[in-house]
């Protein structure tokens, strides 16, 4: 399976997963300020994935929002490891141009 | 009864034991917060999200009235990590710690409002009440700094990798292969790593299966599903790491 990394960022793109466009509604629709957004978004994804995505993919928001929360408040920079094996998705998904890169980058 | 028995969708057990078992743990004293002050953290991070929409309020939302008021300083940190963690900046960093706030305690103020958003969201996605608070225990904060903690490329302290992080670290990330830094970073206050990576484990995935593509830890999604939901929210919340 070929996932488009650009879905992420550019919502015209197909992510290329099954369910795709409902898991990225309704993950954004679950950080966001709408709850009648959400309640719409739960409805297609449960009606297109089945009842078991909702807290899978709830669980998964959830979980990332704690770790963006992490990263964000202690400042910490991406590792050499990871850094260097991300740079085409950075640089393809304007990911360098995040304030929180600065974090990574003063290092460099 | 599990925290979330009465919801429509059936929920991991492991995901139901752990939330449980981190709302018991607000009425315990954490290393540099008394419990008092923990919830008063938890329940304010709940607070800024309801204002700011990102949450509904519900039936027992909110810590039970207690007469300790949360510091200006800790309150802005508390709203800044609960509502808009893409604005926190070196500068806002430096400010807090220059007005005030320890570093030992920003670390443990990072932890809990990490969790309870998480809790908190996990709730809303799937259309669950927010879990209640409990009553706050009595016991005192610990205070104790883990001895081989020091600056490293984070702006906290953090515990290197062993053996430079020595004892700390060989119990905390054991003795190989060395920890990132979303594993270390709270790791000035090793409980909050404990907490984060059995949060992390339930919801996501066991530590050290990254590279397994084949591992589906949810029945729900497969693991290219999964990847789109993390990475459309760490977009959203322009977490570069």
């Amino acid at each position: 399976m070929e996932v488009n990394l650009k879905g992420l960022v550019d919502s015209s793109q197909d992510i290329g997963v099954p369910g795709g466009d409902e898991l990225l509604e309704f993950s954004e629709a679950l950080i966001g300020n709408d709850s009648k957004r959400l309640n719409n978004a739960r409805f297609d994804l449960e009606k297109q994935l089945g009842p078991d995505a909702i807290p899978a993919a709830s669980a998964i928001a959830a979980n990332f929002s704690k770790n963006d929360r992490i990263a964000n408040g202690c400042g910490i920079p991406v590792d050499d490891i990871m850094l260097k094996a991300t740079k085409d998705i950075r640089e393809e998904l304007n990911l360098d141009s995040f304030r929180s890169a600065a974090n990574t980058f003063r290092h460099l | 009864m599990g925290l979330y028995s009465d919801s429509k969708y059936l929920i991991k057990e492991e995901i139901e034991t752990v939330h449980k078992d981190h709302f018991l743990d607000f009425a315990v004293a954490g290393t540099w917060g008394n419990s008092e002050q923990r919830i008063a953290i938890a329940s304010f991070a709940r607070e800024v999200g309801i204002s700011a929409g990102l949450l509904e309020e519900t039936p027992n939302t909110f810590a039970h009235e207690s007469n300790f008021k949360l510091s200006k300083v800790a309150k802005l940190v508390v709203e800044k990590l609960a509502i808009s963690p893409k604005d926190i900046l070196k500068d806002f960093f430096d400010e807090v710690i220059n007005t005030g706030l320890s570093e030992e305690e920003y670390v443990e103020i990072v932890g809990i409002v990490s969790r309870i958003v998480d809790m908190d969201i996990f709730a809303r996605g799937i259309n669950h009440p927010l879990i209640a608070f409990p009553e706050p225990g009595v016991s005192p904060p610990s205070k104790v700094r883990p001895e081989t903690a020091k600056l490293e490329l984070a702006w906290v302290s953090t515990i290197p990798n062993f053996p430079e992080g020595g004892l700390p670290a060989k119990q905390l990330f054991g003795e190989k292969p060395p920890k990132p830094y979303i594993v270390r970073g709270l790791s000035l206050v090793p409980d909050e790593v404990t907490k984060h990576m059995e949060l992390e484990k339930a919801q996501y995935q066991p530590l050290g299966n990254i590279m397994n593509f084949d591992l589906r830890h949810h029945k729900g999604l497969s693991r290219a599903q999964v990847e789109v939901v993390a990475g459309k929210v760490s977009a959203l919340n322009e977490c570069f790491y």
